[in-house]
């Protein structure tokens, strides 16, 4: 019987069931048009307008981007998990993907090339709260990982509603450990029901990659391909908040600390550190301060920009790009050991693996290695070049400056113990000798080379060009350096020499510099030509004619008179008004006033005379000029009755077009005035071609389709306005006015910094430094939005110290909860509302209103529970703050009279009294009144009005508000600060003190419960007087009645029975007596059967539990059996924390 | 490069104005020292206490020390309040003297500001308040401060003993617009206020006929109002002046004013006037000497984007104002010659990158 087939299904041939089949089939193929139009016009209609509202929801807000186009800063893409979750593997993968080498040990940010126009900077998260925040704070794409085997954990929703609060990054959610899972179904099932959670967390549709197993320490090539792909297409939304602040994630961080100061504080001392990253968001301004999350607010000691350590590729790279491996694909991961160079807190190691020899040139060496070979190729000393070099103190002397061995060794002496950075001063410049790095330069440097540059810019960028460039670098290596020794750079040549000339010819040209190209130009001649000739004498001819030329209206560069000189602005107005005598006559005054006799009239008078007035002084003889015919008709052209002035050549049609019109001027670099005419002519003739063909074509589509449009139109014209405008600036003046420009890597130097940052660094927490604006920098009452997260198990009470994540900022302050109360008064509540919003008020750095933010109540990372007790959004910045909180008053009438009532103990003065004449007060019945005037009797006492008679039970309140504000406590997180393994503690909550202390909460003796004794209450009996009595109306006449004295007939009466009726009661008697018995009886058993079923009930329930217990018993053990497995098999230490999807 | 500090630090008692107001703007805390010192009556004048007090009723949390000499100040800025405020100004100074900070401040502040002011309208040193209503208020329209604001000139009051009234209101704005001004364009109407207070209604008539016989030459769109008050809004003391403005096709406003001295006709007041109006259209650009450090301060308030503005060359003032803001803001201007291939003119090219400023004030609610 079973061995025998089953019978295979054979599906009908014909009939009505196939007929049927193949229709249905027929129906589910394709697209029902007809089931989807519209069948009236009405419907039509609204479908229509259904579809242009589902398009506007798509639209967002137009923002503009501030990331440059030409050369972006790398995307930071985070990598984010729980523990043990494969977060190193996954770094390893993509490093070895886009860079074809293995790390080993990845600390810290990777920044690679991955595309012609993109950079990615990887950085991996720790399962710290704090690195989280920090990260959530600058990713620009996050790979959130998640442990398909396991399913979600607490730090993935944690993470998600932490990057909520500081606006939504992209998040790309990566499940690994799925080649645990054995079953396909399960598999299936499982990542079916993960995505479905991850989607309802991020978005319908969030992409969600799947990593199987881990081959060779990677996961598999081609998912992490497929991986890559979606990351390199990825376009980035800008994000307020990162778009209106600059930020930049450090990948590099170095103490400058002098050696002998740290050893004489024995290591305490702040410290002076250096931070080194691309630059993000905005442009990175002077003057302002930073924030360094983890560490607190600190001042830029300077900011330098360096030399790209990961270039973009162009053309000029590509064209000298080898096909070895090595310089095929950059990594740029300074805390890490990459390239052999390490770059560690205080020293770089060059790591040189195996056997090294100097003679193979052939074979290509790491950077490391040749960082070595060029110290060793240097062929003399710094003291040989300096004994040689020719420079001179003065631009005029005629000598050069000489040094005397034995002062340069003293000074060698005195600097010994400087800074580590001078050893990269040396590798920059290349003139060194391998032994004593640091000593031989700093002294000898900051002498001559740095001093009149602004900043030492110039050398870093020197080293971190060379690392690209090495094999050309060393043929030509000490020729360059021997330019350099000679003249610093061009700062310098700007700077003094030129005006030192000038100021020997003559005092006024010295304000009007030259323009600068012929200036170095000349410059340039002279080194080449004649070296002993002394400078002032050269090309006197020359000079003679740019003074000349120079004294007509003179085209004077304002930038630098007003930025870079230090005259007074009186000094530079009159020096530049039309006769030049004002100049000298003002100038000496003002320089030489050393030592001379105070002129007391004179001061006086000067005083009185410039006054801070707006109103320009008159000038008597400018206005004596307009009697004169011909001045007054000197300015006609400027009127529209006026026509073209003589000498402009633009008609009348140019109040037309004002940006291209200028844009054309802008394009300068153009000396003959006769091909400036010809391309701004050629360009008037284009703009109106333009506009000719736009009105031809189609006049309407100039206009814009929509609002939408419109608004972006205008943020790309300004956008390329503002490309425009600085792009031909020199890089100083450039740093002037726009700052530091995103995309650039650049140096920051910090003061002040605490000596536990880098006695502690661990470059696997995230450093970010975070430009603050100029508001935040301050501190004031904050008033924020704010609700308490549904998933924190706990309400929120004030006065509570709570940490925000605010900004760059994570600190702990202590928050007062509000709730607006009729929109009359901030009304303070005790504890957080359940399911509402509320205010918040808290004492701490401003930010900006609509900043978001969320908080904790713990950052420890021993908490099972959801961490996040709270989200909200910043409203308003204060420095004070209007919470009240109610404060009822209580006390008794003691006379009363119709409406009037005197009460006391409710104050304790008359002058009390005083201040609350005409408040409102009430009775607990409800019975509202008045305070009118004090008593003089009893202290405190007072005469109060009521809309009806109190009775002397009452009790009567006043209802007053009591004004409150924040404590002013403010206590930043410095988690970058703290020592491995410890955390970070800040205010403990009383409860956790007294805890801590063993201590029992004190109790009040009025709050204790006591019996409530209640005084039974006396009612007189009502009397009523005789003749009032008589007065009354029979009705109304109270019954009183006098108690009978007398016994009543029915009292007093004897009963005698019948024999009959005796024997009837003895009779009923008995049968009473029986019935009793009976139902004793009944009960009796009934009882006795009750308890017999009960035995039994026990003794079958005592089985089944015992069978429960076993059970428990045998589930429990397994449990623990599986979880030991797991520990081991993951090796961490730390229990998971499962939430149940 | 030197790195500004957070205190900003100055010397001596001039521009002390825009030094309080860069201070309030960028929260850095400003000393003043050496204010007068070795003059006969150091320390601050009354008329800078009582732009102190101003500045106290304006802000909310600002403490102001004035040392006890009067010859140093130290100014730890709060946020800017707004709301209603009234101040007495005091008669050594016009109202103007304290309008122009306010009127930089105002945009910015947490309420929008309702000032009254009690004092001097019009006097020499100072923008009166007629040119402030036309001309000052228009510039700030083209940063988008626009909606509500207004300046009423309830009653006028000449030197010396003033009694003259008026009330500003300003709104409030999230960021100011960044400014792309760089057509002077071509002046296409005059206007003009002649206004007399205490003495005869002729007086303003006899202006403006001089005044015409200047500026008629030029342009036939020149109207210019008397503007007589009487009896109580008048004010105490005899008075009259004209203030002219000359707008330009691209709306560049020029203004000039002449305000009446003793021994001085009407006429001679006019002919100063209109001079002067002469003198500044000469000069060019697209705005207006007096309000250069105005525009210059909004442009660095503006967003991170480039805003530019042609003027002519720099006042004393504005010079050491481009200073102030490079230590306040740390942000510097590219100045550059408007007109390159013009070398007879004298119009710059003042570009800046705005430092992005958000009203940090403002609720949201």
């Amino acid at each position: 019987m079973e061995d025998r087939p089953h019978k295979a299904h054979r599906p009908a041939q014909s009939g009505a069931k196939v007929e049927k089949k193949g229709k249905g089939k027929e129906k589910q193929r394709g697209f029902n048009e007809k089931a989807f139009a519209p069948k009236s016009g009405r419907r039509a209609e609204r479908l229509g307008r259904r579809t242009a509202e589902k398009d506007q929801t798509r639209l967002h807000v137009p923002l503009v981007d501030r990331t440059p186009d030409d050369e972006p800063p790398p995307v930071i893409v985070a990598v984010v998990g729980p523990p043990g979750v494969g977060k190193s593997i996954l770094m390893k993968s993509l490093v070895r993907r886009y860079t074809k080498q293995t790390m080993n040990d990845i600390r810290g940010p990777v920044t690679i090339v991955s595309g012609k126009k993109r950079r990615i900077t990887f950085i991996e998260c720790n399962s710290d709260l704090n690195s989280m925040i920090d990260v959530g704070k600058v990713a620009d794409l996050v790979l959130l990982l998640i442990d398909g085997s396991y399913g979600f954990e607490m730090e993935t929703f944690e993470f998600l509603n932490i990057l909520q609060a500081h606006g939504f990054p992209k998040v790309i959610g990566v499940l690994t450990h799925l080649d645990l899972i054995k079953k396909a179904t399960t598999l299936r099932a499982t990542k079916k029901a993960l995505k479905k959670r991850f989607w309802t967390e991020i978005y319908q549709g969030a992409k969600l990659f799947y990593l199987s197993g881990v081959i060779n320490g990677r996961y598999p090539d081609t998912e992490i391909l497929n991986l890559t792909r979606f990351i390199s297409v990825m376009k980035f939304r800008p994000l307020v908040f990162r778009n209106s602040h600059p930020y930049l994630l450090a990948d590099r961080f170095e103490d400058l600390t002098p050696r002998e100061e740290i050893r004489l504080s024995r290591g305490k001392c702040d410290r002076n550190v250096t931070l080194y990253g691309y630059l993000r968001g905005t442009n990175l301004r002077l003057g302002s301060k930073v924030h360094v999350p983890g560490v607190g607010d600190l001042d830029i000691k300077s900011v330098q920009a360096l030399g790209d350590p990961c270039p973009l590729p162009d053309a000029d790279s590509e064209r000298r790009r080898k096909l070895s491996e090595r310089k095929k694909l950059l990594v740029h991961a300074p805390m890490s050991d990459v390239g052999g160079v390490m770059y560690d807190k205080d020293a770089v190691w060059i790591n040189v693996p195996g056997s090294f020899t100097r003679g193979q040139t052939n074979v290509p060496q790491g950077e490391g290695e040749e960082m070595v070979m060029d110290l060793q190729d240097a062929p003399e000393t710094l003291e040989d070049i300096v004994t040689r070099s020719k420079i001179r103190l003065l631009g005029s002397s005629s000598k050069s400056l000489t040094v005397d061995p034995s002062s340069s060794r003293t000074t060698r002496h005195d600097s010994s113990d400087s800074d580590e950075s001078s050893f990269e001063d040396e590798d920059a410049s290349g003139l060194e000798d391998a032994d004593e790095p640091s000593d031989l330069g700093n002294g000898s440097d900051g002498d001559w080379e740095e001093g009149p540059s602004t900043g030492c810019s110039g050398r870093t960028t020197a080293r971190t060009q060379q690392r690209p460039t090495l094999a050309a670098g060393r043929d030509n290596g000490p020729d360059e350096d021997d330019g350099n020794i000679a003249f610093a750079d061009s700062d310098s040549d700007m700077g003094d020499g030129p005006r030192g000339n000038r100021v020997a010819d003559d005092d006024e040209s010295d304000v009007e510099s030259l323009p600068s190209g012929e200036d170095e130009d000349e410059d340039e001649g002279m080194d080449q030509g004649n070296g002993d000739v002394p400078r002032w004498k050269v090309n006197l001819v020359d000079r003679a004619k740019d003074f000349i030329s120079s004294s007509r209206p003179a085209r004077r560069d304002w930038t630098k008179l007003i930025y870079s000189s230090d005259l007074s602005p009186r000094a530079i107005i009159s020096s530049s008004s039309l006769d030049p005598q004002a100049a000298d006559d003002d100038t000496p005054d003002d320089d030489d006033d050393f030592f001379r006799p105070m002129k007391a009239g004179k001061s006086a008078e000067k005083d009185e005379e410039a006054p801070d007035m707006s109103k320009l002084a008159i000038d008597e003889e400018e206005l004596k000029g307009w009697d004169d015919e011909e001045m007054l008709d000197s300015i006609r052209h400027l009127f529209i009755t006026g026509g073209n002035a003589p000498g402009d050549t633009n008609s009348d049609d140019e109040g037309d077009d004002a940006a291209s019109e200028d844009d054309g001027s802008d394009d300068d670099a153009n000396p003959d005035p006769e091909a400036a005419k010809a391309a701004a002519l050629a360009e008037k003739k284009a703009e109106l071609k333009r506009k000719f063909d736009e009105q031809y074509d189609d006049p309407e589509s100039s206009k814009y389709a929509t609002f939408y449009d419109e608004q972006k139109d205008a943020l790309a014209r300004q956008q390329a306005l503002n490309r425009a405008e600085f792009a031909d600036v020199d890089t100083e003046t450039r740093t002037a006015v726009e700052g530091f420009r995103p995309g650039q890597y650049v140096r920051i130097e910090l003061d002040d910094v605490p000596a536990e940052m880098v006695l502690h660094f661990n470059p696997h927490r995230p450093l970010i430094v975070g430009g603050l604006l100029a508001a935040e920098e301050r501190l004031g009452y904050v008033q924020v939005r704010i609700k308490r997260h549904r998933w924190h198990t706990r309400t929120l009470k004030t006065n509570d110290p709570l940490i925000f994540s605010l900004g760059w900022r994570r600190f702990q302050t202590v928050p007062i909860f509000s709730l607006d109360d009729h929109s009359i008064r901030m009304r303070m509540l005790k504890y957080t509302p359940e399911h509402m919003h509320c205010y918040a008020t808290f004492y701490g750095p401003v930010s900006l209103p609509n900043t978001g933010f969320c908080a904790f109540t713990s950052l420890a990372s021993a908490t099972s529970s959801f961490r996040i007790a709270a989200t909200g959004v910043v409203l308003d910045v204060d420095r004070s703050s209007k919470i009240v909180k109610k404060l009822k008053l209580t006390g008794a009438p003691f006379k009363i009279f119709k409406n009037t009532a005197f009460v006391r103990d409710m104050f304790s003065s008359a002058l009390e009294v005083a201040k609350f004449e005409g408040a409102n007060i009430r009775t607990v019945s409800g019975i509202r009144g008045q305070i009118k005037k004090a008593l003089p009797k009893p202290d405190g006492a007072f005469r109060a009005t009521f809309e009806d008679k109190v009775l002397m039970s009452d009790i009567i309140f006043l209802r007053a508000w009591y004004s409150i504000e924040p404590r002013k406590f403010y206590n930043p997180v410095t988690s970058a600060l703290l020592a491995p393994g410890s955390e970070w503690a800040g205010m403990r909550l009383t409860g956790q003190v007294r805890h801590e202390k063993g201590l029992a909460a004190p109790k009040a003796v009025n709050s204790a419960y006591k019996p409530i004794e209640r005084p039974g209450r006396r009612f007189n009996p009502l009397r009523i007087p005789r003749n009032l009595q008589a007065a009354l109306p029979y009705a109304s006449k109270p019954r009183t009645m006098k108690p009978q004295k007398r016994q009543t007939y029915l009292q007093k009466r004897a009963v005698v029975m019948e024999p009959e009726e005796k024997k009837a009661l003895a009779v009923m008697q008995q049968i009473r007596a029986v019935r009793k018995e009976q139902v004793r009886k009944r009960k009796e058993k009934q009882g006795e059967r009750r308890e017999k079923k009960r035995k039994e009930a026990e003794k079958v329930e005592g089985r089944k539990e015992e069978k429960r217990r076993e059970e428990k018993k045998e589930s429990m053990r397994l449990a623990g059996i599986k979880n030991k497995r797991e520990e081991e098999e993951l090796g961490r230490g730390r229990k998971r924390r499962k939430v149940s999807s | 490069m030197a790195i500004p500090t957070s205190l900003l630090h100055y010397s001596g008692h001039s521009h002390l104005r825009q030094r309080l107001v860069l201070s309030v703007l960028s929260g850095k805390p400003l000393k003043i020292d050496k204010i007068r010192p070795n003059d006969s009556n150091p320390g601050l004048r009354d008329y800078e206490v009582s732009l102190l007090r101003l500045l106290e009723k304006v802000t909310n949390g600002t403490v102001i020390e004035i040392s006890l000499t009067g010859t140093a100040i130290l100014v730890k800025p709060g946020i800017i309040a707004g709301g209603p405020v009234i101040h007495d100004c005091p008669l050594s100074r016009s109202m103007g003297y304290f309008l122009e900070p306010v009127i930089m401040l105002a945009p910015f502040s947490k309420k929008p500001l309702n000032l009254t002011l009690r004092g001097i309208t019009t006097d020499e040193k100072d923008l009166s308040v007629d040119l402030i209503r036309t001309v000052t208020l228009p510039h700030l329209e083209l940063f988008g401060v626009s909606d509500g604001l207004e300046l009423r000139i309830k009653k006028r009051g000449a030197q010396p003993l003033g009694g003259g009234e008026v009330q500003f209101l300003c709104p409030i704005v999230k960021q100011v617009k960044t400014l792309n001004f760089v057509e002077a364009g071509k002046i296409k109407r005059i206007r003009g206020i002649a206004h007399a207070v205490r003495v005869s209604p002729q007086f303003s008539n006899r202006m403006i006929e001089a005044c015409r016989s200047v500026v008629n030459r030029y342009i036939p769109d020149v109207y210019l109002y008397s503007d007589v008050y009487k009896g109580e809004d008048s004010g105490k003391s005899p008075g009259y002046a004209l203030s002219l403005l000359a707008e330009s096709t691209t709306s560049a406003l020029h203004c000039a004013e002449a305000v009446s001295r003793p021994g001085v006709a009407p006429e001679d007041v006019a002919l100063e006037a209109s001079r002067l109006l002469l003198s500044e259209i000469q000069r060019g650009g697209c705005v207006d000497r007096k309000h250069q450090p105005l525009i210059l301060l909004l442009m660095v308030l503006g967003s991170e984007d480039v805003g530019r503005c042609r003027m002519s060359s720099p006042t004393e003032r504005t010079v050491q104002f481009l200073r102030d803001v490079r230590d306040a803001f740390g942000t510097s201007f590219k100045i550059t010659p408007a007109d390159k291939t013009n070398s007879s003119s004298t119009d710059l090219l003042y570009s800046c990158y705005g430092t992005g400023y958000i009203n940090a004030n403002r609720t949201i609610a």
